[in-house]
């Protein structure tokens, strides 16, 4: 917030150390520890596991294994900025990969198709937030049930043969081609990891979604347009799970039906883990950006060091598990911290025991 | 300070009392919530068949010393001492168990139950054999216990379809229905209407010569004063004074809350040698059935109008439907000439129309944000940015201007609001409609939750911007503040107009008649 | 006995009869009993095999596991809360019996003792998660769905074991008479045991109360985190009963079995369309059975109708989408918000 150029002129903002510097703080710090921990992971595996790090190139490479999920973790992440969730974020990755990859097939230039698979996700997206807003229902059922029946039409779509074979520029672009050692899905990573921060950090639809995160019903008689922001939200949410989709179908050059299907938990993992409150408005994207390393080189370390890629999505429950508890614990308010509700919570058992 | 402190010794001669009353101390309690003290070192004592009053200004520590005292919050020093015994580590399961009941602020029922089920929820009447709940006696001893507390409903009606006062009066038979010894009454009447509050204190005043102990929280010093045996004053979480009825005077007790004499408040005046009076906003036969119908007023510059009626008259909707937040049957809404209904709130607010909603917690400010985000969310359209960009350091200067205007006191821009008191959140939400560079401003209870000491400010506040031109319409509860700030106060019962007083006629005695519907 | 008072009575009772009709329509469980004659009916028409005996009995079977789950998932969502994980809780604990099932031929009584085991712990650990270390439902199950799913493939070693003693197959297959099989009987004897619990315990109504407001409930006495945790443990045990029941009427397991079956989607399907609002504190274990039975006939109707399979995933969630436009409360936002669980400060 302090990077604009005007100066205060008659307004002196004296420095936060107080209760709301508190919460900033925390946000802060959850963020460094991201940082470091990102570079323990990083200096365990170089060390640990041959073929890790490989002189810095190898490791840059990795992250085409991860930023598509990192992808559909920057657009949740501003769904559920604003109080929500999209449970078809993942679905919606197969759709999106399947249907390029169709339209390809069929004939069309393969950015078009590019195109308008993008165009399709995110009208897909506009009508997971036109249902949630107009009909009044909760999102987690809605993008549930589109959930089931994205993954249905990807079926229907793929009709039992996957394509493969993509135009070489499209898969040096979107796959797994790079400039110099950068892999090109790291710098379209970067891109829109800064957009999305920008979008979410500095823009009015944003500060909109924030608003609506924290306080929906403030926000609406604050006269935030909240239908069509959340609506919006979803939007987002949808095309850039359309656009992980179409980085998995490049990186592998063929698309599957189901090819989105399984980065659904580990992205909303990344925002969870990058600090995001899942009740909306709490959570920075710098964050969530960070966090899609962290997860990304843990899973990634354990599959050069040989393990199961089942066992990487089981480490992934479970971080995802011990980073909310952790997050939990520490957001906790005066009188109320872990110790302190399980003293209170045996106690009370003795003594209900007692009373009976 | 001292006179209600409690001696231990004392306390345990009392046990002998009959279980049915026991006397109900609180001794040195204090209490801390992230490291900021509530609580000091506060003793009260209820006693048997006594109302025991508790005042003070928001924030004081009435509602914590409540929750302490029924189990909802654990104190970090003092102990609570029941009828000669001492209750350790207190629950809410516990403190029913020894006849403790707390009545809270807002009725808080299990909406999709059964009134008779709610009356005993948590400890549902067993049948010997088999163990399975009895619903029959539910039903039945449902019924006989809605009658003492004046409560003619249907057992089987879900709670949701009661109104407000209906809830909390089943609020208050639960106490019975567990057969307790103290009731605490955090403010309970605030949702409710005069007469409603009638029928409150006439329960209170049975349980009181049935010997019960109660505890009572009230803003409203004149209900302090009717039903309070007995009056203890906080101030900043700690006690100030406690005096038994006839003991200390109004004033004294104003003088003990706010820390400081207030003088007696005279009406707000204007300066009257304004010469523009055009019209800005005009009402024409708005109707919502069933809630409201056939309202029609006008609004002009640099007045102050109020709107008088009861909770549940249709004032709130009225307001909520020319700010396009619901939809309205019939009618027209014109400001300054040019259509407004059914635009939404933001495109009134651009048009110069703003809203200042009843419920600030709920419906106002952005608890966990910081001051200066709640300030500019009424402008975000219109926020200063470079190309698609906020740009922070002039929006922080907005919003530090505005809120010199109001004097919010806060520690920075950055603190969130919810660390502020009251007074300077509502002043907060002040400053967020200012900025909206408003014409037409409604104010739905402007100085709800906020402290006597601020409520001046707010009438300054509100007095400036008349001054400045703006057309307020002033929505309160509170008639002797609709006499102290409005020109012309219009009066709605049961969702119609029923009455306008003018200039110079407007007093609490004949806004209170017509409020009740007496015009007729 | 007095004539008038007779009269007076009958005439009570008339209304009395009359206002229960009344009730009787709006209820959920009614509007699908209607719902699944109109699908029986309509595709019958069409396809006189509809009403075969032998796909009578193949719905309700196909029903019934989805049912035994969508009772325990109701459970949860009476308490606001949402399971994710049914579907590997399911999984392992067919993989656990199937085991010694086909090498030992384990007796189906023992086999139930591990489904309840394995269900009791892996809910339990659902339930911990959400009560004690308060994470939101639906990230803690989320992530256990995950867990879960590895622990599944590890103890399933990779293989698909369908050597299954007959006891089993005769048990998930066979009618009691025809039409109606036998894992119907079971799941509506849990349906009704499950259902007279919750309406006539002080357990089951303080899982309503938790549901309806967890800080009121709190304020009453009622322990909200035990009931909470209670909550998780029934739809543990309950999707481990769901995994005995689908391993006898398939025959086979694997690592897979419960998530490729959309068993997740199936179980809050069904709730959902039984009439339990995910808001909390509103509904029933009867309707919820009836839903699953109502997605079986529909999707089985779908087969008649020669919709491609691939298409039962999505009939499943339109159905779920026109459960929650038709009755708008039950799909209403369950508020995710910061004080859910009770016994935090307000």
């Amino acid at each position: 917030m302090t990077t604009a150029a005007a100066p205060p002129t008659r307004t002196h903002l004296p420095p936060q150390s107080d209760a709301r510097g508190g919460s900033r703080t925390r946000e802060r710090n959850w963020i460094l520890a991201l940082v470091v921990l990102v570079g323990a992971e990083i200096l365990y595996f170089s060390i640990t596991v041959t073929g890790f790090f490989d002189g810095g190139t190898g490791m840059l490479a990795l992250t085409e294994q991860f930023v598509d999920i990192g992808m559909l973790a920057l657009g949740l992440s501003v769904v559920i900025l604003a109080g929500e969730i999209d449970l078809s974020a993942g679905t919606m990755s197969s759709f999106s990969g399947i249907l390029m990859a169709v339209l390809w097939r069929d004939g069309i230039e393969i950015w078009l198709a590019v195109v308008v698979a993008l165009v399709a996700s995110t009208l897909v997206g506009a009508l997971n937030g036109l249902i949630i807003t107009i009909f009044r229902v909760d999102s987690l059922l809605v993008t549930l049930a589109m959930q089931f029946i994205l993954g249905s039409v990807a079926t229907a779509l793929s009709g039992g043969s996957p394509p493969y074979g993509f135009p070489s520029s499209f898969v040096t672009i979107a796959g797994t081609g790079s400039i110099g050692p950068i892999p090109y899905q790291l710098v379209v990573f970067g891109v829109f990891a800064v957009a999305i921060a920008l979008l979410v950090g500095r823009t009015r639809t944003g500060r909109s979604i924030v608003l609506i995160g924290f306080n929906r019903p403030a926000a609406r008689w604050s006269g935030i347009r909240v239908d069509r922001t959340i609506v919006g939200a979803f939007m987002i949410s949808a095309f850039m799970a359309g656009l992980g989709g179409i980085l998995v179908a490049g990186f592998y050059n063929a698309a599957r039906d189901d090819l989105g299907d399984s980065l659904l938990l580990p992205a909303i993992t990344i925002v969870v883990l990058g600090g995001v409150d899942i009740f909306g408005g709490k959570g920075r994207m710098a964050g969530v950006i960070v966090a899609t390393f962290v997860l990304g080189f843990l899973t990634e370390g354990m599959l050069v060091d040989g393990q199961s890629s089942l066992s990487a999505t089981m480490v992934t429950g479970i971080l995802l598990i011990v980073s909310l508890a952790l997050k939990i614990t520490l957001d906790r308010r005066g009188g109320l911290d872990v110790r302190a509700a399980l003293r209170q919570r045996v106690h009370r058992s003795g003594r209900t025991e007692d009373a009976r | 300070m001292s006179s209600a402190a409690v001696d231990p010794e004392a306390e345990r001669h009392a046990s002998t009392v009959a279980p049915a009353s026991a006397r109900y101390a609180a001794s040195h309690v204090s209490k801390a919530f992230n490291g900021a003290p509530v609580l000091r070192d506060v003793s009260i004592l209820l006693e048997p068949g006594q109302v025991h009053a508790l005042v003070g200004e928001n924030g004081a520590g009435k509602s914590t010393l409540f929750k302490i005292m029924s189990g909802m919050y654990q104190p970090d020093a003092g102990e609570l001492v029941l009828g000669g015994e001492q209750l350790a580590d207190l629950t809410p399961r516990m403190a029913l168990h020894e006849g403790i009941y707390l009545v809270p602020q807002e009725p808080t029922l299990m909406q999709h139950l059964s009134a008779a089920e709610n009356l005993y929820v948590g400890a549902l009447p067993r049948r010997r054999v088999p163990g399975f709940v009895d619903w029959a006696r539910v039903r039945g001893e449902a019924a006989t216990f809605f009658g003492r507390v004046g409560l003619d409903i249907d057992v089987q009606t879900p709670a949701r379809l009661l109104s407000i006062a209906q809830q909390q009066l089943l609020e208050c038979a639960r106490a019975l229905v567990h057969n307790c010894r103290v009731i605490l009454f955090d403010e309970p009447t605030s949702p409710l209407t005069s007469h409603e509050t009638e029928i409150l204190f006439r329960l209170m005043d049975a349980l009181r010569a049935d010997g019960l102990a109660l505890g009572f929280i009230s803003h409203r010093l004149d209900e302090i004063i009717e039903v309070g045996d007995r009056v203890t004053v906080l101030r900043d979480g700690a006690m100030v004074t406690t005096a038994e009825r006839g003991g200390c005077s109004r004033n004294d007790i104003v003088t003990a809350m706010i820390g400081r004499p207030i003088g007696v408040r005279t009406r707000v005046r204007r300066s009257s040698d304004v010469v523009d009076r055009s019209e800005v906003l005009k009402v024409e036969r708005l109707s919502a059935a069933p809630v409201f119908e056939d309202v029609s007023f006008t609004l002009t510059k640099h007045e102050v109008a109020g709107l008088a009626g009861l909770v549940g008259s249709g004032r709130t909707e009225i307001a909520e439907t020319i700010f396009g937040l619901r939809r309205a049957d019939a009618g027209e809404v014109w400001l300054e000439g040019a259509p407004l209904l059914h635009r939404s709130p933001r495109e009134c607010i651009d048009a110069g129309l703003i809203y200042l909603p009843e419920d600030r917690a709920r419906n106002g400010i952005f608890a966990e944000v910081d001051v200066a985000r709640n300030v500019t969310a009424g402008i975000i359209p219109h926020l200063p940015r470079t190309w698609h960009l906020i740009r922070a350091k002039r929006e922080e200067s907005l919003a530090q201007e505005v809120i010199g205007r109001t004097s919010v006191r806060t520690r920075s821009l950055g603190a969130s609001i919810n660390t502020l008191s009251g007074g300077n959140q509502q002043r907060a939400m002040f400053s967020r409609w200012i900025l909206a560079e408003p014409k037409v401003a409604i104010f739905d209870e402007p100085t709800r939750g906020v402290d006597v000491g601020a409520k001046d400010d707010i009438y300054d506040i509100i007095s400036d911007l008349a001054t400045s031109g703006l057309a307020c319409l002033i929505i309160s509860s509170d008639l002797e503040e609709l006499a102290l700030i409005c020109d012309r106060v219009l009066v709605i019962y049961e969702g119609r107009i029923v009455g306008e007083v003018g200039q110079g006629e407007v007093t609490t005695a004949r806004l209170g008649e017509l409020v009740v519907g007496g015009a007729e | 006995m007095n004539v008038a008072l007779e009269v007076e009575r009958t005439r009570a009772t008339r209304r009395t009869v009359r206002q229960a009709l009344g009730r009787a329509i709006r209820l959920r469980e009614v509007q699908l009993l209607v719902a699944i004659g109109v699908v029986v009916a309509v595709s019958t028409a069409a396809q006189p095999a509809f009403v075969q005996p032998g796909n009578i009995s193949f719905m309700l079977a196909d029903a019934s596991a989805t049912a035994i789950l969508s009772i325990g998932q109701t459970v949860v969502v009476l308490a606001r809360g949402i399971d994710l994980s049914v579907a590997p809780i399911l999984g392992i604990a067919a993989v656990l019996v199937a085991f010694p099932a086909q090498d030992l031929n384990l007796p189906i009584i023992a086999g139930l003792g591990i489904v309840l085991a394995v269900g009791l712990v892996l809910g339990a650990a659902n339930g911990l998660l959400v009560s004690v270390a308060r994470i939101p439902p639906i990230i803690a199950t989320l992530a256990t769905l995950s867990v879960y799913g590895g622990l599944q493939f590890i103890f399933a070693k990779g293989e698909e074991i369908s050597n299954i003693p007959n006891a089993y197959g005769n048990l998930g297959n066979n009618d009691i008479v025809s039409g109606i099989p036998w894992v119907l009987l079971i799941t509506a004897v849990l349906a009704i045991v499950v259902a007279f619990l919750l309406r006539s315990t002080n357990v089951g109504r303080s899982i309503y109360a938790v549901g309806n407001d967890a800080a009121a409930a709190h304020r009453s006495g009622i322990p909200v985190q035990r009931i909470v945790f209670l909550t998780y443990v029934v739809s543990g045990v309950l999707a481990g009963i769901g995994g005995l029941i689908y391993l006898c009427h398939v025959g086979s397991v694997d690592s897979t079995t419960g998530s490729d079956s959309n068993v997740n989607l199936l179980s809050i399907a069904a709730t959902l369309i039984g009439g339990t609002a995910l808001t909390g504190g509103r509904g029933g274990v009867l309707g919820s059975v009836l839903g699953a039975v109502f997605l079986s006939v529909a999707l089985t109707a779908m087969v008649f109708a020669r919709i491609p399979s691939i298409w039962e995933p999505a009939g499943v969630g339109v159905l779920m989408l026109l459960a929650m436009l038709s009755d708008r409360r039950a799909g209403a936002p369950a508020r995710r918000t910061r004080q859910r669980t009770a016994g935090s400060a307000r």
